[in-house]
């Protein structure tokens, strides 16, 4: 995928949970679900291949969390690059959205 | 007691690994629980009271404890790997969650991406066995043999059944109407032994040894006691690559068993590669008579 490509879904929302701060897999997954109503499930092999992916472009980072103390966890960063790609997606969805109206 | 374990042999496609996932759960409703699959066996365990639902899942991990631990979040519990590359997982089934729980790929990209990485595997393994199917397919055009003919068949049946996997992979839309296609995998794995077995079986019985004659001297006068014998062991195409340079005419002789002669050429200067001599079962010798010095190489393959 080339950076102006459109994302694809998993991706935008994963994107999108992500700039609301540093999250997990299912933290992801369920934020998601919540966001579009149900609508938009991520199951592991699309999260694995997408976080993937999203890391070796430099989009989001792998952090190891101790906030809660007791639990070492995987999260993903979201990084400057990765929200430059979510804020040029949304303007082109926005873009997108008003030429229908137009219409 | 009745045994705890059993072991299930039958082989699947991976093009159609649906057909496996389907039997898999198919043994869990029964109580029997996949522990360990491998390319040509499964192990399942005795346990009745719990069900499970399987999914597979192609590609290379980087990074395992991210990849089990992504799996893990959603309830999957990862089972076995195949090559590293082919990995299960199984999850408890609820009958009153929706089926969505139980995919692992969730939007098409995702999918398209894990057939692609099959299919470009397959598409490597197809060219490999093109080109191996076509190196004796040339060369038999020119000398045919029973060897070649084997080793032309074995990789083109190997070919068809990995292009055929090939564009499977590239369309998965096209597995809607999709059989049960053992019978493809099968063959496939009928050939692969058949063809190697053979091969190897053909190639270790088969003459191949090369050797020269030479003598300066003019005044040395050999009759019928230059010999070197061989055996074949089966009826096929043999070819002679065969050098004569003499002052006088040498006979050059490969004689059966039954002391006739099956090739037979007089000549002082002679050179030819590929004199084709069909050749059957049983013990044969070359024997060469010449008056005077001589320089005469044989090769037989």
């Amino acid at each position: 995928m080339k950076k102006n490509d459109p994302l694809s879904e998993s991706y935008y929302y994963i994107l999108l949970c992500l700039a609301k701060g540093a999250n997990h897999g299912y933290g992801i997954m369920q934020m998601t679900a919540e966001l579009s109503k149900g609508d938009v499930k991520i199951g592991s092999g699309t999260m694995y291949g997408a976080t993937s992916n999203m890391m070796k472009k430099g989009w989001i980072r792998e952090i190891v969390s101790n906030d809660a103390g007791f639990e070492r966890r995987r999260q993903y960063q979201l990084t400057d690059s990765g929200l430059n790609t979510l804020r040029a997606e949304i303007q082109r969805l926005k873009r997108m959205l008003e030429n229908a109206e137009e219409v | 007691m009745a045994k705890n374990y059993k072991y299930s042999f039958k082989l699947y496609s991976s093009w159609n690994y649906e057909n496996e996932l389907e039997d898999l759960n198919k043994y869990s409703e029964r109580g029997w629980q996949l522990v360990k699959d491998g390319m040509f066996h499964r192990k399942f365990v005795k346990n009745e009271n719990i069900r499970y639902r399987y999914q597979m899942d192609f590609r290379r991990i980087e990074d395992k404890g991210r990849y089990i631990e992504t799996f893990r979040e959603q309830g999957w519990e990862y089972v076995d790997s195949n090559f590293n590359v082919c990995h299960f997982f199984r999850k408890i089934y609820d009958p009153s969650l929706p089926e969505e729980e139980y995919e692992i790929f969730t939007d098409r990209e995702s999918l398209h991406e894990m057939n692609n990485r099959w299919a470009r595997i397959a598409f490597v393994a197809c060219i490999f066995f093109g080109i191996m199917a076509l190196l004796p397919g040339i060369k038999m055009i020119k000398t045919p043999s029973v060897f070649l003919l084997l080793n032309f068949i074995t990789n083109m049946v190997v070919f068809i059944v990995l292009l055929r996997g090939f564009l499977i992979m590239r369309n998965p839309e096209s597995k809607k109407n999709r059989r049960d296609d053992s019978i493809f995998i099968t063959v496939f794995l009928a050939a692969v032994i058949l063809g190697a077995s053979g091969s190897i079986f053909l190639t270790i019985k088969r003459p191949n040894f090369q050797g020269e004659w030479i003598s300066a001297s003019d005044e040395v006068s050999i009759d019928n006691d230059h010999f070197v014998d061989f055996e074949v062991n089966y009826p096929d195409n043999y070819y002679l690559d065969l050098g004569i340079v003499s002052k006088k005419p040498i006979t050059f002789k490969v004689v059966n068993e039954n002391g006739e002669s099956v090739y037979n050429i007089t000549d002082s200067n002679f050179h030819e590669d590929d004199i084709r001599l069909n050749l059957k079962k049983g013990r044969y010798y070359f024997s060469m008579t010449c008056e005077t010095s001589y320089h005469l190489s044989y090769e037989l393959h």
